[in-house]
């Protein structure tokens, strides 16, 4: 498989602040990865690069084989949502029928269907849209417009629990009938999970963890119940968290279990509860202060 | 070329502002125009028929060519971010909305000179009004006034989407720096012309300049800001 994007030593700086410090990031056509990091990690940024809305301060940006910026045959075969994208003073129909000119592969059929679904009228004056009908506006551009490169930033801002679940459901099945290479960023990680086959995790400018969506399930795991048969189990074990509360304890320890750990577990009366994804990617990002050699780990 | 007219076609994908309302404005004025011109009662020296009275040029042409530089800010304003979003290079999305300038104001041009036509023929809407025919500028046949109207609507266009860019890149401090060096410009001109005694000559130089003299410094001015929103543009993030 080639890289559909591929990225080198990005750098971005502003006057006061690095955005994104030496960034290599390489995604294969064809997959689906999630774009994971606090409020200002960086992945707007990095995401409005590869579309070509900002240029780098240093390193190579790849889309499609070739430099995004200005590019305009690299720029039509992708499509960026951005959470606070701005829109002229139109209406909804307007900006599909505007997005319909320039996206080769637009399924003016799917648009249709998308913003019955998300009860968004073509007459409504988008400036006049509430946040979440907003995002749906936007949801619905990136996928009607069947790009090859989709890039989704925080797409779905104010939607609703139902809203989001018609994003999933689409998305799946847009990509099953027609794969792409999307990368999505969201806040949302514990719903979004299932849909990654990879993911990127960047803090302050820089990618802490870039590994397939697989490899992560049950890397680290929450030990807890007595103190002595916790420290007995995690000893010899790299720890990334623990907490005691009374005579019961609960450790966090990297690294796969296998069969004969967790037989030793049950045999102990510990509890043994794998990290959800979002669990690793706040402590992917730092946070609580991990020991230095445990962090490393999970990097690797 | 075929992005470039889609990106005309995206401006006028809701074509009310671009086409309809400077004409909404410029027929109400003209409406306003036209009621006192009736009311009030012509003391002055009759012209002969076909000529506008002194005083009786309303001026409010203006109108329908400062619009045209409120559309120019407005093409960039928050038609570029979503022009950019869908996949359209700074490039073409500049000379597209350039094009859409030229088109605008081929159009509206046409439009103002066939009034003019009218003007004169119906003498001045009937009341002796000058509407449509301003003195020395547009004053000549209705080519003429096809020509500088067009090049005037899209000087403004431009000029106003290099403001637009420059707001776009710099934000509110450095839309007014961009003003306070035209300003500079300006000055440092007057100054130059001050210094080596040269208003003689200036002066010879505008009494001579016939209208279509001026059209053509105004389209070659034209064409210098299109060069700089150009240069602008290439480097604006959004």
């Amino acid at each position: 498989m080639t890289a559909a994007i591929s990225v080198a030593g990005l750098t971005r700086r502003y006057r006061d602040q690095v955005a994104l410090d030496d960034v290599s990031v390489e995604l294969e056509a064809g997959s689906i990865t999630g774009l994971l990091g606090r409020n200002g990690a960086g992945k707007t940024t990095l995401l409005r690069i590869l579309a070509g809305q900002e240029f780098p301060s240093a390193g190579s940006v790849r889309v499609l084989g070739q430099p995004p910026a200005e590019n305009e045959p690299v720029l039509r075969r992708m499509v960026f949502v951005r959470e606070d994208q701005a829109y002229p003073d139109i209406k909804v129909g307007h900006a599909l029928r505007a997005a319909s000119w320039f996206h080769p592969n637009w399924d003016a059929g799917l648009a249709g269907q998308l913003i019955a679904d998300f009860g968004l009228g073509p007459k409504k004056s988008i400036k006049r849209l509430s946040r979440g009908m907003r995002s749906a506006l936007g949801i619905t551009i990136g996928l009607a417009a069947r790009a090859e490169v989709t890039l989704f930033d925080e797409p779905y801002a104010g939607l609703d629990a139902v809203a989001r679940q018609i994003f999933y459901d689409r998305l799946l099945a847009e990509y099953a009938e027609r794969p792409r290479t999307i990368l999505l960023s969201t806040h949302l990680i514990d719903e979004a999970a299932a849909l990654f086959e990879r993911v990127v995790v960047i803090d302050q400018g820089r990618v802490v963890l870039e590994a397939a969506a697989d490899g992560l399930r049950g890397v680290a795991t929450t030990v807890s119940g007595p103190v002595l048969a916790v420290q007995d189990f995690t000893a010899g074990r790299p720890i990334w968290n623990q907490r005691r509360l009374g005579s019961q304890a609960s450790v966090v320890t990297v690294g796969q279990l296998d069969e004969a750990s967790r037989a030793r577990a049950r045999s102990l009366g510990l509890d043994l509860v794998p990290l959800t994804l979002q669990q690793l990617v706040v402590h992917a990002a730092g946070w609580p202060a991990a020991p230095e050699a445990d962090s490393e780990g999970v990097s690797a | 070329m075929s992005t470039w007219l889609k990106v005309a076609r995206y401006h006028l994908v809701q074509p009310i502002p671009y086409v309809l309302v400077a004409w909404w404005i410029l027929a109400f004025s003209f409406a306003v125009n036209i009621a006192v011109y009736a009311l009030v009662p012509n003391t002055g020296p009759v012209a002969a028929t076909g000529s506008v009275p002194d005083g009786h040029y309303t001026g409010a042409l203006a109108s329908i060519f400062l619009y045209f530089l409120v559309l120019g800010v407005n093409s960039i304003g928050r038609w570029l971010p979503f022009g950019l979003a869908l996949g359209v290079s700074r490039r073409s999305y500049y000379a597209g909305t350039a094009l859409l300038a030229v088109l605008l104001a081929a159009g509206d041009g046409l439009m103002l000179a066939v009034l003019q036509v009218i003007e004169r023929a119906t003498n001045g809407w009937g009341v002796q009004m000058g509407f449509f025919r301003v003195p020395y500028l547009l004053n000549g046949p209705w080519y003429l006034t096809w020509l500088s109207s067009f090049v005037g609507m899209t000087l403004l266009f431009v000029y106003g989407m290099w403001y637009g860019i420059v707001f776009r890149r710099w934000g509110l401090i450095g839309t007014i720096a961009f003003i306070a060096a035209q300003v500079t410009v300006g000055l440092a001109a007057t100054l130059l012309v001050s210094w080596a005694h040269g208003w003689t000559s200036v002066g010879h130089f505008f009494t001579g300049l016939t209208a279509v003299g001026l059209t053509g410094l105004l389209a070659v001015l034209a064409l210098a800001l299109l060069a700089g929103g150009q240069v602008t543009i290439r480097r604006a993030t959004i």
